[in-house]
C-alpha cells in the first residue's frame, strides 16, 4: 500500500516535471524578439546567431525544439551563460551548496521555535502564552523578507555590531539571512501548530485517550502532537516554494552567494539561457522536496496510503 | 441487603458558557450505583447522560463547570480533585466506551497502541508485554490477534467498537461507563456488541453505567433503570418496576413510543413537543411544558423524588402519596 | 447567519475593528493622495536631500517623514506608492479570486478528469516558487503595469482554485446537496445555489490576506527593480534605493519599511477579523 502510493506520487512528480519544462521552454519563446538573438544576448555576431538558430532547430515545428531542448537537459546541456561565458549547468551547480546551506539553516532555526510555541499556544489557547505565540506569528506573517532582512541589519549588524552585515562565509553570516527566511516560516508553523492543537483537542479521542488515565502532559505531547503535525507537514511543504523564492530577496541582500542571487544577476544581466535554466532547476528542486514530504506524511498519517 | 455503593452522584449540577447563551446540562443528579450492578440510564439526545459520564471521570469540555455537587467513588470525592489523583481512576478502575467508535479512536496509532498505552499506564507493562496483552484482548472481543497493528481506518465501525470496548476492560475496571456503544452502528452490528458486553460482564464482573435511549438495551442488559430529562433523574428503579409500571408521565410516553411485536397495541404514542432546551428551561417541573397531566403547581414548583416502594423512585406531584 | 449576530461578533474582535479601521484609513489616504500632497513624488531637489523626519518639529508644514537621497520628499512618495500598490493588488485579487474559484468550483463539484487536470496545473504551478516564476516572466516580457498584474494573477489563483476545490469536496458530500439533486435542480443551479454560498467565508478571508501577501510580492519584484520602475514611487523601489544609506539616513528605507508592514498587518488583521466573525466553529 505504502510504495503503491509513493510510486502513484513518484509519477505524478514525473507529469509535473515534465510541464514545467515546457513553461521553461516557452518563456524564451514569450519574449518579443528572435528567440536565439535574446538568448546569446546583444554582443553576439550575426554568424554566431545563425549558428544557434541552427542548433535550436528554431526552423522546425515547436514540438521538435522541445525534444531537441529535453535531449540537451538529459546529457547536462543548459546552454551557454552569456554573462560568465561558461556552461550554465555549471554556474547553477556551483551556487547550489551554498543555497541548500542557507535552506536548512531556515528550516531549523523556524522549526525549532515555531512549533513548542504553537503546541503550548494551542493548548493554552487565551492564556498570555497564547497572545504573545498569536503576535509573533501575525508579525511574522506581515514582515516582508524585503524589510525584514534591511530591519535585521540595521539592528544586529549595524546598532549592536553582533554580526557581519553581508557575504557568504562561515556560520556568521549565515545568521541573519537565516533568521529573515526563516520568521514568515516560523509565523505560518506556529499559527498551523496553535490552530491544529485547538481543533485535535476537541476530538473525541483525545477525550477517550485522557478517559483511559494517560496524563494530560502526555497527552499533548505524544498523542495530539502526532494529529496536529499532520496540517503542518501538509501546508508548509505546499508552501516551501513561497517561502524559499523569499531566498532571491535574501541571498541578494546578504550578498550569499546561491541561486537566489544568481536569478536576481541573471535577470540583471539579460542572461536568458540562464533564467530560463533557474527556473526549471529550482521548480525540479521543489517538485522533489514535496514529493519527500508527501512521502513523510504518508508515514505519519496511515490514512492517506490506505484510503 | 443493602449492597455496598461503588459510585454516589449527589446533586451535581453542570453549566456550559458559550458565546450565545449559558446551557444548563445538569441540574441536581442524583445516582448511586453499587457493586456488581448494572444500571442503564435513559433519556433523550441533550438530557445529560453524556455529561453526566464524562463529570464522573471529570472530562467535561473547558467551557463547563461544576456548579455544585459531590461524585463519591468508594467513598472517595472526585469533584475538584487534581488531575494527578484522577489519572489512577480514569481508565483503570472506571473506564468508558465512547459513543462513536469513527471518531473515538486516534487516527494515528495503532489499535494496539491504543489499547497498549491503558496497560502500560496503569499496570506498569513495557512496550512489548502491552501488545501481547494488547493480542490476548482483541481475540477476546472477537477480533484476530495479528491485527494489532492496523490502525483504525483498517476496521470496520463496528470492529472498532470492538477495540474502544478492548481498551476498556483491558485493566479489569470496578465501574464500566458505556455512552451509547451501538447508536453509532447497525442493527445487526448492535446485537452483536450487546452480547459481547453482556458476556463481559458476566465474566469480569464489573459494574455497568449504560448510558442509552433505546430501551431494549436496557431491559437486556440492565438490573436497574433511571431516566433522565433536562439534566435531573425524574424516575429510578429497578427495571422491572419502571417497565411494568412507569410512574412518571415522561417514562410513560417513552415506553408509549416504542413499538413492539408481540403485543397487541396498534398505536404508538408520540411525547407532544420537543426536549427542554437547556440554555431556556422551564420553571417548576422541566417536563411540564410537554406533560398531559401537568397541574398549576407543576409549573411553579420543583417536585421532589418520592418513594414508591423500595424499587422505584419517582419524581412527580401526582405521585407526592407515595402510593398509586 | 443572524445581521445582529454578526454586528456583535465585529464589535467584539478586536482583529477586526482594528484592520478594519487601518484597512479603511490607509485606502482614503491612497485615494486622496493627490489633493493631501504638497511636493512632486518624482522631481528631484538634490539641495533638500537627506532631511531627516520634521513631522515633530514642524508638524504637516515640513517633510512629515523627511527627504530621501534625491530630495524627494518621503511622505508624497509613500502616498504615491500606495495608490499604485493598492491598484495592482485590487486588480490582481479580483481576477485571480474569479479565476480561482470558478476552477476549484468545476474541479470539486465534477471531480474526474477536469478535476485531475486542473489539480494538476495547480501543482505545477505552485511548484514553482511564486518570486521565481514572477521574476522569470518579468523578465522575458518587461515590467509594466498589466504585465505586472498579469504575472501576480498567473502566480496567485493557484491558492483560491485549492481552497475552493477542498471546501466544495466537503460540501458536495452533505445532504442538502443530495436534496436539491433529488429535487431536479441542474448542475449550474446547485453549483451556484447550494455550494457557492458555503465555500464564501473562506474565500473572503483568503481574499483579505491574500490583498496584504500581493502588495507584499509587488514590493518584492519592486525591490528587485522587476515592478513599478523608478522613478515613480513604490515601497519597495524606495527601499532598494535608499538602502545603501541605511547607516547614515535610517529613515528613507524605515519609512516604507513600517508602511509595508503596517499595511500587511492591517490586511492579516481583517483577515483574522473577518474569521472571528463569519466562522462559527471558532467562536
Amino acid at each position: 500500500m505504502f510504495w503503491k502510493f509513493v510510486l502513484r506520487r513518484i509519477g505524478q512528480t514525473v507529469i509535473v516535471l515534465i510541464c514545467v519544462s515546457i513553461i521553461a521552454f516557452l518563456l524564451i519563446h514569450i519574449a518579443p524578439g528572435d528567440p536565439a538573438r535574446i538568448v546569446l544576448g546583444d554582443s553576439a555576431t550575426d554568424e554566431m546567431v545563425e549558428a544557434y538558430r541552427e542548433k535550436l532547430g528554431l526552423d522546425q515545428p515547436l514540438y521538435v525544439q522541445y525534444f531537441k531542448y529535453i535531449g540537451g537537459i538529459f546529457k547536462g546541456d543548459l546552454g551557454t551563460s552569456t554573462s560568465y561565458q561558461q556552461p550554465v549547468a555549471k554556474i547553477i551547480f556551483s551556487r547550489f551548496p551554498n543555497t541548500i546551506l542557507l535552506t536548512l539553516a531556515t528550516v531549523l532555526i523556524s522549526l525549532v521555535i515555531s512549533i513548542p510555541l504553537g503546541i503550548i499556544a494551542g493548548v493554552h489557547q487565551g492564556k498570555a502564552i497564547d497572545f504573545f505565540a498569536m503576535l509573533f506569528a501575525i508579525l511574522g506573517q506581515s514582515m516582508s523578507t524585503v524589510w525584514l532582512g534591511v530591519l535585521n541589519i540595521y539592528i544586529f549588524a549595524v546598532k549592536l555590531k553582533l554580526l557581519p552585515t553581508i557575504g557568504t562565509g562561515g556560520l556568521e553570516y549565515l545568521i541573519l539571512p537565516a533568521i529573515t527566511l526563516g520568521y514568515p516560516i516560523s509565523a505560518q508553523v506556529t499559527r498551523l501548530g496553535r490552530s491544529g492543537m485547538i481543533d485535535v483537542l476537541r476530538e473525541d479521542y483525545i477525550t477517550a485517550t485522557l478517559a483511559k488515565g494517560i496524563p494530560s502532559s502526555k497527552v499533548y505531547t505524544k498523542y495530539a502532537f502526532k494529529n496536529a503535525l499532520i496540517p503542518i507537514i501538509t501546508i508548509v511543504g505546499m508552501q516551501l516554494g513561497v517561502f524559499l523564492g523569499g531566498a532571491v530577496v535574501v541571498e541578494t541582500i546578504f550578498s550569499w552567494s546561491g541561486i537566489g542571487q544568481l536569478t536576481n544577476q541573471a535577470v540583471g544581466n539579460r542572461d536568458y539561457a540562464m533564467v530560463q535554466s533557474l527556473l526549471l532547476v529550482i521548480a525540479a528542486a521543489m517538485a522533489i522536496i514535496n514529493l519527500l514530504v508527501d512521502i513523510i506524511n504518508a508515514k505519519i498519517d496511515p490514512r492517506i496510503t490506505l484510503q | 441487603m443493602e449492597k455496598e455503593k461503588l459510585l454516589e452522584i449527589k446533586n451535581l449540577k453542570v453549566k456550559f458558557t458559550t458565546e450565545r447563551a449559558v446551557s444548563y446540562a445538569l441540574n441536581g443528579v442524583n445516582l448511586t450505583i453499587h457493586k456488581g450492578e448494572s444500571l442503564g440510564l435513559v433519556g433523550e439526545s441533550g438530557a445529560g447522560k453524556t455529561t453526566t459520564a464524562l463529570s464522573v471521570l471529570q472530562l467535561i469540555s473547558k467551557n463547563g463547570q461544576y456548579t455544585d455537587g459531590s461524585i463519591l467513588y468508594n467513598g472517595k470525592e472526585l469533584m475538584g480533585s487534581a488531575e494527578k489523583e484522577m489519572l489512577p481512576i480514569r481508565g483503570h478502575k472506571i473506564s468508558m466506551i465512547f459513543q462513536n467508535p469513527l471518531t473515538s479512536l486516534n487516527p494515528v496509532f495503532t489499535v494496539g497502541e491504543q489499547i497498549g498505552m491503558v496497560l502500560r499506564q496503569h499496570l506498569g507493562m513495557n512496550q512489548k508485554q502491552a501488545l501481547e496483552r494488547a493480542k490476548e484482548l482483541l481475540e477476546t472481543v472477537g477480533i484476530a490477534a495479528y491485527r494489532v497493528n492496523d490502525y483504525p481506518v483498517q476496521f470496520s465501525g463496528g470492529m472498532r467498537q470492538r477495540v474502544g470496548i478492548a481498551a476498556g476492560i483491558a485493566c479489569n475496571p470496578e465501574l464500566l461507563i458505556a455512552d451509547e456503544p451501538t447508536t453509532a452502528l447497525d442493527v445487526t452490528i448492535q446485537a452483536q456488541i450487546l452480547e459481547l458486553m453482556k458476556r463481559l460482564q458476566k465474566e469480569y464482573s464489573t459494574s455497568l453505567l449504560m448510558i442509552t435511549h433505546n430501551l431494549g438495551i436496557i431491559s437486556e442488559l440492565c438490573e436497574k433503570v433511571a431516566v433522565m430529562y433536562a439534566g435531573r433523574i425524574i424516575e429510578y428503579g429497578t427495571v422491572q418496576e419502571v417497565f411494568h409500571h412507569p410512574m412518571h408521565p415522561y417514562t410513560e410516553g417513552l415506553l408509549g413510543a416504542l413499538p413492539s411485536l408481540d403485543s397487541d397495541k396498534s398505536e404508538l404514542t408520540a411525547i407532544p413537543g420537543t426536549i427542554a432546551n437547556a440554555s431556556n428551561l422551564p420553571d417548576g417541573c422541566r417536563f411540564h411544558p410537554r406533560c398531559v397531566s401537568c397541574r398549576e403547581q407543576c409549573r411553579k414548583q420543583q417536585p421532589a423524588m418520592v418513594q414508591i416502594n423500595d424499587d422505584h423512585y419517582v419524581e412527580c406531584f401526582a405521585h407526592e402519596g407515595g402510593t398509586v | 447567519m443572524d445581521k445582529k449576530i454578526i454586528l456583535r461578533r465585529m464589535r467584539k474582535s478586536k482583529f477586526f475593528m482594528v484592520g478594519c479601521t487601518v484597512v479603511v484609513l490607509l485606502v482614503v489616504m491612497a485615494i486622496a493622495a493627490p489633493y493631501i500632497v504638497r511636493f512632486d513624488p518624482e522631481a528631484n531637489a538634490l539641495a533638500e536631500k537627506f532631511i531627516p523626519p520634521e513631522g515633530l518639529t514642524k508638524g504637516l508644514d515640513g517633510h512629515i517623514f523627511g527627504t530621501d537621497q534625491m530630495g524627494r520628499d518621503i511622505f508624497t512618495r509613500l502616498l504615491t506608492g500606495a495608490g499604485s500598490s493598492f491598484i495592482i493588488a485590487a486588480c490582481v485579487v479580483v481576477i485571480a479570486s474569479v479565476i480561482g474559484t470558478v476552477l476549484g468550483l468545476v474541479s470539486g463539484y465534477f471531480g474526474g478528469a477536469v478535476d485531475t487536470i486542473i489539480m494538476r496545473t495547480t501543482e505545477v504551478f505552485m511548484s514553482i516558487p511564486q518570486i521565481v516564476l514572477a521574476i522569470a516572466i518579468v523578465a522575458m516580457i518587461g515590467s509594466s503595469m498589466p504585465n505586472l498584474i498579469l504575472v501576480l494573477v498567473l502566480t496567485s489563483w493557484t491558492s483560491y482554485a485549492k481552497l475552493t476545490r477542498n471546501n466544495v469536496l466537503v460540501i458536495k458530500g452533505q445532504e442538502f446537496v443530495s436534496a436539491a439533486k433529488v429535487l431536479g435542480a441542474s448542475k449550474l443551479r446547485i453549483i451556484f445555489r447550494q455550494v457557492f454560498p458555503n465555500v464564501t467565508t473562506p474565500l473572503l478571508i483568503q481574499i483579505s490576506q491574500q490583498f496584504g501577501m500581493t502588495i507584499m510580492v509587488e514590493a518584492t519584484l519592486s525591490f528587485l527593480n522587476l515592478g513599478i520602475q523608478p522613478p515613480a514611487p513604490s515601497w519597495g523601489n524606495m527601499i532598494a534605493g535608499s538602502r545603501q544609506y541605511l547607516t547614515t539616513a535610517p529613515w528613507t528605507v524605515f519609512a516604507p519599511g513600517v508602511a509595508l508592514m503596517i499595511t500587511v498587518l492591517a490586511f492579516n488583521f481583517l483577515g483574522d477579523g473577518l474569521r472571528d466573525v463569519l466562522d462559527p466553529k471558532r467562536t
